[in-house]
């Protein structure tokens, strides 16, 4: 069979590498004292519109360990941090990331600055708390959290909300104290005007791909080309990049351009994707002519598809409803199973992919009874594989292909036969 | 008169099957040979063996299917499906009424539900460790110091089978030897192993629905022990096919057979050229 | 007292909740609630008349045949035997399910049974990450008085403070019990086995408090009297065992291989408060201020005013242990992750320690014991 490759190569792909490797190099200088302030946060419900407020930088040890995986150089700080006695079953992404304090590593071979402020925004990942102490323990950096309340009903309280308001007031009283800097509300305001921009376009090119074919993978693009909405999307130049993206993509669309010559299969995958073994997975997909066009794992960055915007109005009310309530790790388990039904319904999709990690409990424990739901309660065709996002020795590269084709098989049989009787 | 081969390339055996369509469906010949170092040659002789069975000659094949993990590396294959899909339609062809497969081959063990034409509905694979799979019991027997054949008749005379927590391989060694030091005895200690596999293997095979006919393949299916125990532990009866080695082949052959419908073609093609040549 | 042991032992071994359906059978129209580990405000159960259980799996005693199929590889045992219970109908007498933010797994888990027990009540309760905020008190006592309204909707009745204040008071009085029995043990160890205090504090998980004063109270008079001969052992703190909870076997094994458990976190959650809540002023109030100023230190809490591994040097030196026992359930990972800070300060402190994993779930315990005998010899013979 013909090898599919498939892969997005705009114009845009190639800015968003630049900006990322800008981005770093802000750092770069940053650790040797030439830079701003910085704060270490998690991408999942992240502040970054408050550092704005200080011209402060975020670094995200996330996107660290993701870097590392993909340019297949985290297997070598994974053993160092087993060797003092990191479990071969926890995190592999705070493995990857100690295990670089350790031996001196980063991704880019620049240096990354001890943060000003470590800020854990505890999002429902409570691995995030021990990532961040061990950070504290290791740096000696100053250690914050903001603790938002987990989704546990529909919408958040006001009690809860509150909560992390005031929270927010106590870490920009702190970065004051740590940088000798006043915040400035105006910048801040700004930056949450940035942001609503941001996802307002970002939510257009998600939408895009309900159409058929979809001009973009939605998990294999999105994931790539997400960066920006973390680092940037509190800047005027991730504006511009998004409003770059989306012209781009909606050219393709109206094109009729998707992501193969033949649009075969509609998929939304759920999970992060196996980092060390990019490239090979995709193409496991690509050989069936499937495309995703929907993804949980790109909404960690926030989620932004169904509505919600920042609003400048009201920014430090809309940064805590972000944390709280719009960002894949702090919603409650059947608010994702309610995520990927309507993407399976308003996306058209043909079929969900359950991607189990072994490092991350919080996506999947339990997705056996995601699968269960999909399966038996909704009757939409789902496959389960299984390895890890961060640690390549947990990829089974002859079983998972295995798996993927007899899905793929049923999938193609099951419409012929739909073809065969003119459903 | 159509005749088609499936071919099972697994990682210890190769499995072939000739089938015959002549009004009704029937495998005329059946191959088992050892998957050894080269692939290739391995599909090559259970294919050539098939064909020097049934007294034909390998031209007369219309379509072949290859399956198993070694189903790309057969060169006179003309397409290739997973042992998925072949389990599910030769365990439905076999064992008419099948609704769930559950496959417990030397390597791995998968449970597959099945729909009314032999197609996947659902499937579950344990592909990551030997839980379950040939491996663990022929582990089972060498740490008691008992032949495979014996371990699953000796089960079943078990009268208080021990309780087995662990499913690893490795480290159910050490409490088999530990209940061997403790004086049990050996029915026991196997009916302990069977059960806990047993129980391994629906829990596994319970994410899909299980569903009667319940049809069990693979190799592991000889083990007469194995099949009481997941019996017991299901709490109804489970079909064994008289051709449960071979269900895969038998699937790839009448998926072969399903080309062959859609798209008639000449029978006379370059790999049974090649394969008659090398006689 | 043998018999006392043996109910305890029975109660804590018992998955079938006969201690549960009984105490319905005579409070008819009263809820049981199940809470999973480790800590859950029980005074407020108390107090809207219900029956607060610590429901943490099922030890070795259910087969898990279901539960694989919704949790998979790499999940703690205790999730997916709790599952199971569920799954099979052995939480049937539960009326309402709480869970907290202790872990990834465990935070699933509770969306998981809520969906297939739609008709149950569950409740994810929001205990605080940052008590080092000012406003950590005030949210925790409106999330109270949620779960409260919640409660009181269920029983048909509202909660009022001086019933919570009433049912503080008593769990002041079990805590302070519990404590007693630990001072016991660190002091004269000889007098009390690991697993006798073991089922003494944990039978509190299934029994109304009132019954579980008197049984701890009976305990501590009779103590004194106990004819018992000091061992050459060695004492040692077991960590991590705050969750899923290890075979009784395996703590009594671990003693029987020469050593004295003088401090430990099993069933944390029963001695949560290191001192008494407040009872005077707002009851509701005085229970968030008291998890945030009074919790003892845990993996399941962060509090960066104190690292939890500070907490474990003082636990060492305040019980004079010898060594430091890492008694890890398989894959839980808040204990996985505190493990490494945990072994460098107590290698910085020169003091000897072994790591352990277990799962509830072990029915031959040879390598445990060699493993446990080992280290014994190499601190005696040093």
């Amino acid at each position: 069979m013909e090898k599919q490759r498939s892969e997005y190569r705009g114009t845009i792909h190639q800015r968003q590498k630049d900006m990322m490797m800008d981005w770093y190099a802000a750092l770069d200088r940053a650790a040797g004292g030439q830079g701003p302030p910085t704060v270490s946060m998690m991408i999942s419900g992240n502040c970054v519109e408050l550092l704005e407020g200080f011209e402060a930088a975020p670094i995200y040890p996330e996107v660290n360990a993701l870097q590392l995986a993909i340019r297949h150089q985290s297997l070598e700080p994974i053993l160092a941090a087993e060797d003092i006695g990191y479990a071969s079953d926890s995190c592999a992404y705070v493995k990857a990331d100690m295990g670089c304090y350790i031996k001196g590593l980063t991704p880019t071979g620049g240096k990354i600055p001890t943060p000003t402020l470590i800020l854990c925004n505890f999002v429902g990942c409570n691995t995030y708390l021990k990532w961040f102490e061990h950070v504290a323990k290791l740096t000696g950096a100053p250690l914050m959290v903001v603790d938002v309340p987990f989704m546990r009903n529909d919408e958040p309280s006001a009690a809860d909300i509150q909560y992390v308001v005031r929270q927010l007031h106590e870490v920009v009283q702190r970065l004051e104290e740590l940088t000798g800097r006043k915040f400035s509300y105006d910048r801040f305001q700004q930056a949450v005007a940035c942001s609503a921009r941001s996802e307002e376009l970002w939510s257009q090119i998600k939408h895009l791909a309900r159409s058929k074919p979809a001009p973009f993978d939605a998990y294999f693009d999105a994931i790539t080309l997400m960066g920006p909405l973390y680092v940037y999307r509190a800047r005027p130049e991730g504006v511009a990049f998004f409003e770059a993206a989306l012209q781009e993509l909606t050219a393709k669309r109206d094109a009729g351009q998707g992501v193969y010559d033949q649009e075969k299969f509609r998929l939304v995958i759920e999970g992060p994707p196996p980092y060390p073994h990019f490239r090979t997975f995709r193409d496991m997909f690509a050989k069936w002519k499937a495309c995703t066009v929907a993804s949980t794992y790109s909404t960690v960055g926030g989620l932004f598809e169904f509505g919600f915007r920042h609003d400048p109005e009201r920014p430090f009310e809309s940064v805590a409803m972000h944390m709280i309530a719009q960002n894949v790790t702090n919603r409650n388990y059947l608010q994702r199973y309610d995520q990927i039904r309507k993407y399976v319904e308003d996306w058209h999709a043909d079929g969900v992919i359950i991607h189990f990690v072994k490092s991350c409990r919080l996506f999947s424990a339990g997705q056996g009874d995601m699968r269960d739901y999909f399966t038996r309660k909704l009757g939409v065709p789902t496959l389960y594989i299984e390895s890890d996002l961060e640690d390549p020795r947990y990829f089974a590269e002859a079983q998972t292909r295995n798996r993927i084709d007899a899905y793929f098989e049923s999938l193609e049989h099951a419409k012929t036969t739909q073809a065969m009787v003119g459903v | 008169m159509r005749i088609t081969a499936g071919v099972d390339v697994g990682s210890t055996q190769t499995k072939a099957v000739l089938l015959r369509e002549n009004g009704d469906m029937k495998i005329i010949a059946r191959a088992l040979v050892d998957t050894g170092a080269n692939v290739q040659k391995a599909a090559d002789r259970a294919f050539r063996a098939c064909c020097s069975d049934a007294g034909i000659d390998p031209r007369e094949v219309g379509y072949v299917v290859g399956t198993g993990y070694g189903r790309y590396n057969i060169s006179f294959g003309h397409s290739q499906m997973t042992e998925i899909s072949c389990h599910a339609k030769g365990a439905r062809f076999l064992c008419p009424g099948t609704r769930t497969v559950i496959d417990m081959g030397g390597q791995d063990a998968k449970a597959i539900s099945v729909g009314e034409n032999g197609e996947v509905l659902d499937f579950v694979m344990n592909d990551k460790c030997a839980a379950g799979t040939g491996r663990f019991l022929a582990n089972a027997a060498e740490v008691m110091g008992i032949s495979l054949d014996e371990i699953g008749p000796l089960s079943l005379q078990a009268t208080r089978p021990v309780k087995i927590a662990t499913v690893c391989t490795v480290f159910v060694e050490s409490d088999i030897l530990s209940y061997v030091a403790q004086g049990k005895k050996a029915e026991d200690i196997l009916g302990g192993v069977h059960l806990a596999i047993a129980k391994r293997t629906l829990s596994l095979a319970r994410r899909v629905n299980i569903e009667a006919v319940v049809t069990m393949t693979g190799g592991v299916a000889r083990n007469t022990g194995m099949v009481k125990a997941l019996e017991t532990v299901l709490g109804s009866s489970i079909q064994v096919g008289a051709d449960a080695h071979f269900m895969g082949a038998v699937g790839a052959a009448l998926f072969a057979m399903e080309k062959l419908g859609q798209s008639f073609e000449s029978t006379v093609w370059e790999g049974a050229h090649a394969a008659s040549r090398r006689d | 007292m043998d018999k006392v042991l043996e109910r305890c032992t029975d109660l804590v071994q018992d998955i079938g909740f006969a201690q549960v359906r009984a105490w319905k059978q005579q409070h008819p129209g009263r809820a049981a609630v199940a809470y999973f580990p480790v800590y859950a405000p029980v005074e407020i159960i108390h107090a809207a008349g219900m029956l607060p259980v610590c429901v943490s799996g099922a030890g070795d005693r259910l087969d898990v045949q279901y539960a694989d199929a919704r949790f998979g590889s790499f999940i703690c045992s205790i999730i997916k035997t709790t599952t199971e219970l569920a799954l099979t109908g052995h939480l049937d007498p539960f009326d309402a399910f709480l869970f907290s933010s202790i872990c990834d797994s465990a935070r699933n888990l509770c969306w998981v049974l809520k969906r297939n027990f739609p008709d149950k009540y569950h409740d994810f309760i929001h205990l605080p990450q940052n008590p080092s905020s000012g406003a950590t008190a005030e949210f925790l006592a409106a999330e109270y008085r949620r779960v409260m309204a919640e409660l009181g909707g269920m029983s048909g009745r509202l909660i009022r403070d001086d019933d919570i204040a009433e049912s503080i008071a008593l769990y002041n009085r079990s805590r302070e019990l519990i404590r007693e029995l630990y001072r016991v043990r660190t002091h004269t160890p000889h007098r009390l086995a690991a697993w006798e205090s073991y089922v003494l504090v944990r039978a509190g998980n299934f029994l109304p408090v009132e019954e579980h004063i008197a049984i701890l109270e009976q305990a501590l008079a009779w103590l004194p009297q106990r004819s018992c001969k000091s061992r050459d052992s060695i004492r040692i703190v077991v960590e991590g065992s705050f969750c899923e909870q290890p075979p009784l076997e395996l703590i009594r094994l671990i003693e029987e291989a020469g050593c004295y458990i003088v401090e430990d976190d099993f069933t944390l959650g029963q001695r949560w408060f290191e001192s008494d809540v407040a009872t005077n002023g707002d009851p509701v109030q005085a229970l968030a201020e008291a998890y945030v100023a009074q919790s003892v230190y845990s993996s399941v809490r962060h509090d960066f005013r104190k690292p939890r591994w500070d907490g474990l040097a003082d636990k060492i030196r305040d019980t004079q242990a010898d060594a430091v026992l890492f008694l890890i359930a398989k894959f839980c990972e808040p204990a996985y992750f505190d493990y490494v800070p945990f072994k460098q300060t107590v290698e910085a402190m020169c003091i000897p320690h072994l790591l352990l994993e277990f799962e509830e779930k072990l029915f031959t315990f040879d390598r445990v014991r060699t493993e446990v005998e080992t280290f014994v010899e190499s601190l005696v013979f040093d």
